[in-house]
């Protein structure tokens, strides 16, 4: 669907993004990304989408706010790709699962529980939502190179936030607080709201997606720098593997 | 004390397991390690032991489905293994695939009902990072054909060679298409159940495919070279990651 030869809802059309998004949930967290672009620019703003694009060693990468929750991700990505953009990065903050991680560590995403509605719409429940490969190693690298502390491995992207931090308000108390539980013995490391749905839909779309969240833990979050450091860094690396497999960097 | 089903006890097995689904194949496998032992036979389950770089790894098979490779991860695991390297046959879904491409899988369709007894269905049944790691810098080193990517398991062998048989062959269909759609490469019986049980225990589990595709299927010697090649690139990894 296009409005004025632009996509429906993120309001861009080819030319305006590079290949490489950065994919935040927040609005308001694309300008400050922006500006570890080089020569940003504010491309479009409509709705919950905020969108820059600059270059980084010279290459076009953009960033494109989300929204919050998979339904508005779908969009956010179904747009991006057909304004010919084909790897992702989603960039945020989650709540902890594992106990022993402490606010501030980045959790690099191998793959996420489909813990959501807008995943079903495209795939059935039993098809796995999976981080590409070498996303997960570009972030891996960044995070060396940033010195953030990191650990590699799943998130649960569920639809409800309050669901997550109030359950026994909830209908369906038992059922969340239980399934809470088996998140943490499969060994999950954070919770967000978007990683699933962008995981299984890059799948289809044959694009790459990845993710890192800082997480937060029971003490206050420390500023957000280094998580947007790294990210950004991830970008970098993947431009510099891309570029030594020959694979083209530009649209 | 010796496990239950497997019949292997601590100390007799490696860190490092490769899990064939057939016991035939486990001594085809066991020759291309150094110094190998038969170590157990019962049921379905047959181990042997060797070395690779300096590191002892064995052979288990799992039996064809996810219900008995459940039982074997969890009873290797209790015999001292953590890393577990599902290697076998598969058929292949998309177009292009010629028989004995490889599968290096990074993650697997749940179409089974093990791993539903481990994790609610939404959790990921995915492959260890590392270990895919090894298998593609293995797979490059040989120069053999290959793709990276998901694998479905399923727990009807016939529901996916012959559809049109079973009463809900529409819906089998219709699946099918779905993983096309979704970009999985290859379809066998076990390795979504080998990923959860791995995630549960926090151990490490992967999986390397010869696939049927275009042509006829060929011997499986390509397959066993890339699977302990990979082993041995972990192996490689690991001491490195430890040094």
């Amino acid at each position: 669907m296009e409005s004025n030869g632009k996509q429906y809802h993120i309001q861009l059309e080819r030319g305006d993004v590079g290949k490489y998004v950065l994919l935040p949930g927040d609005p308001g967290r694309c300008e400050p990304i922006s500006r570890l672009f080089d020569n940003p620019k504010h491309v479009a703003t409509n709705r919950e989408y905020v969108t820059y694009t600059g270059t980084l060693d010279g290459v076009p990468v953009s960033v494109t706010s989300t929204g919050i929750g998979c339904p508005s991700a779908a969009i956010a990505l179904e747009e991006l790709v057909r304004c010919g953009a084909d790897t992702f990065i989603r960039v945020g903050t989650s709540g902890h699962i594992q106990k022993d991680i402490r606010s501030g560590e980045l959790a690099i995403i191998s793959a996420a529980i489909r813990d959501e509605g807008t995943s079903r719409h495209y795939m059935p429940i039993e098809f796995p939502a999976i981080a590409d490969i070498d996303v997960v190693l570009a972030l891996q690298a960044a995070a060396k190179k940033t010195g953030a502390v990191h650990r590699t491995g799943i998130t649960q992207s569920k639809d409800s936030f309050y669901g997550q931090h109030e359950p026994e308000r909830m209908g369906v108390a038992k059922d969340l607080l239980e399934r809470w539980k088996a998140w943490e013995i499969g060994g999950a490391l954070c919770s967000e709201m978007e990683a699933s749905a962008l995981f299984v839909i890059a799948s289809m779309l044959r694009v790459r997606a990845g993710g890192v969240m800082m997480v937060h833990a029971k003490e206050p979050m420390p500023p957000l720098d280094i998580l947007l450091e790294t990210a950004v860094q991830g970008l970098r690396e993947l431009i510099a593997a891309d570029k030594a497999a020959g694979r083209s960097v530009t649209l | 004390m010796k496990q239950y089903h497997t019949q292997t006890e601590l100390g007799e097995v490696g860190r490092y397991v490769l899990m064939p689904g057939d016991p035939g194949r486990v001594p085809l496998i066991a020759a291309r390690l150094e110094n190998a032992v038969h170590i157990a036979t019962n049921r379905e389950y047959v181990t042997y032991t060797g070395w690779l770089e300096g590191e002892k790894v064995s052979v288990t098979s799992t039996g064809i489905g996810c219900p008995s490779s459940a039982i074997a991860v969890e009873e290797l695991y209790r015999s001292g293994a953590d890393t577990f390297i599902r290697v076998g046959t598969s058929g292949s879904l998309q177009p292009g695939t010629k028989s004995n491409d490889l599968a290096v899988v990074t993650g697997a369709i749940r179409h089974e009902g093990t791993s539903s007894h481990y994790m609610p269905i939404e959790f990921p049944a995915v492959c260890d990072l590392e270990i895919v790691q090894a298998m593609r810098s293995a797979v490059e080193r040989l120069g053999v054909r290959y793709q990276v990517g998901i694998s479905h398991s399923k727990d009807s062998f016939y529901g996916e060679v012959e559809p049109e048989r079973s009463a809900n062959s529409e819906q089998l269909k219709d699946l099918w298409r779905a993983w096309q759609i979704g970009g999985a490469i290859c379809s066998e019986m076990e390795i979504s159940t080998i990923c959860i049980v791995s995630s549960i225990l926090r151990a490490r589990a992967g999986g390397i495919m010869a696939m049927h595709g275009e042509g006829e299927f060929g011997p499986l010697d390509g397959l066993i070279v890339a699977a302990v090649e990979s082993v041995r690139d972990l192996i490689k990894m690991d001491k490195a990651k430890a040094a």
